[in-house]
């Protein structure tokens, strides 16, 4: 633990962490980069999740839906991730000191073994399921479980804010 | 154009000095909650728009009517913009003489006007009608214009603050 603090206080006095932190542009452009890309990965991962409870897209295989979707969610996560980590950087200390930053860390790695669990269980038969009228009770508890998880992820990311000390 | 100005800034007093102008500003957590709700409703409703234009752009789900796309998603996108504008509306009353005068919040307030009216207008028009009706290079000029308006709301939203 004390090695993992004194590796966040080394990030938070490199030059890099401090350009993040003072610079004008550094941290709104990267905030505002990681704010509205939900649009593209939350976006898509709750129109997935809504087609896995059966709600929309009905008539369109579940396994076109996931194909389809794939490349967005993909690189969507990408980039929330790549922006993510630049955030923290900027402030590694205090970010690590809100209990929000560690709950939300918490959520994703459930949120990442949710989609694990699917992968390789319903989700791997889904040729069977494709194009019933109700989506099987694995599905659905897939996408109420990534729907609760997600929703919870972005009212801790916004609750860190409020929690960090002020600039 | 004064008389306007002076009406948008009474409205902005009215929504001030209102009793959720107050007890959004006087709660803690009230703001940062609806916020959150905010942020929700954004996700949704980008997904809902991003599907349709990237499907005009032909990115996506080629082989399915543009059209039928837009039925599936157009409920999920008019709840999303409702829940948007009535949380967007009392996060504004906790400070709304303050927005009156933000730069980024007016810019905002153009292009979501502009949005509203040319998603419903021109963008639904050019969707749900027969895809030969209209050439691929105009179903591409709506769906980028239909991005851009968009991105210019979420950018002058995220801007507000810093300004």
């Amino acid at each position: 633990m004390h090695f993992f603090n004194s590796f966040l206080q080394w990030l938070h006095d490199t030059s890099f962490s401090e350009y993040i932190r003072d610079s004008t542009y550094g941290e709104p452009v990267i905030e505002s980069v990681h704010v509205l890309t939900l649009t593209l990965f939350l976006g898509f991962a709750v129109l997935l999740d809504l087609r896995l409870l059966g709600l929309v897209m009905r008539r369109k295989r579940a396994s076109e839906v996931l194909a389809q979707f794939n490349p967005y969610l993909a690189g969507g996560f990408t980039i929330m991730v790549i922006s993510g980590v630049l955030l923290f950087c900027g402030d590694p200390v205090n970010f690590y000191s809100t209990i929000f930053f560690k709950v939300k860390m918490i959520m994703l790695v459930l949120a990442g073994v949710n989609v694990l669990i699917f992968n390789t269980t319903i989700g791997r038969k889904v040729s069977e399921w494709d194009l019933s009228p109700t989506t099987p009770r694995g599905a659905k508890i897939a996408g109420i479980v990534s729907l609760v998880l997600w929703a919870a992820i972005v009212a801790a990311g916004r609750a860190i804010a409020y929690a960090l000390p002020p600039p | 154009m004064h008389a306007i100005a002076s009406g948008l800034y009474s409205f902005c007093h009215w929504a001030l000095e209102s009793s959720f102008g107050h007890g959004v500003r006087d709660s803690v957590w009230l703001f940062p909650a609806i916020e959150i709700c905010h942020l929700i409703g954004l996700a949704v409703l980008g997904g809902a728009i991003l599907l349709i234009d990237f499907r005009l752009l032909g990115m996506r789900f080629q082989n399915e009517p543009v059209a039928n796309l837009w039925r599936d998603v157009q409920p999920l996108m008019i709840g999303s913009i409702v829940v948007m504008l009535v949380s967007g509306f009392f996060l504004f009353s906790s400070e709304a003489v303050k927005m009156y005068g933000n730069a980024a919040f007016r810019l905002k307030m153009v292009s979501l006007l502009l949005a509203i009216i040319f998603t419903f207008t021109i963008h639904r028009q050019v969707t749900l009608a027969d895809e030969t009706r209209y050439s691929p290079f105009w179903r591409k000029t709506a769906a980028v214009v239909s991005i851009l308006l968009w991105a210019c709301v979420g950018i002058g939203g995220r801007a507000i603050g810093y300004v």
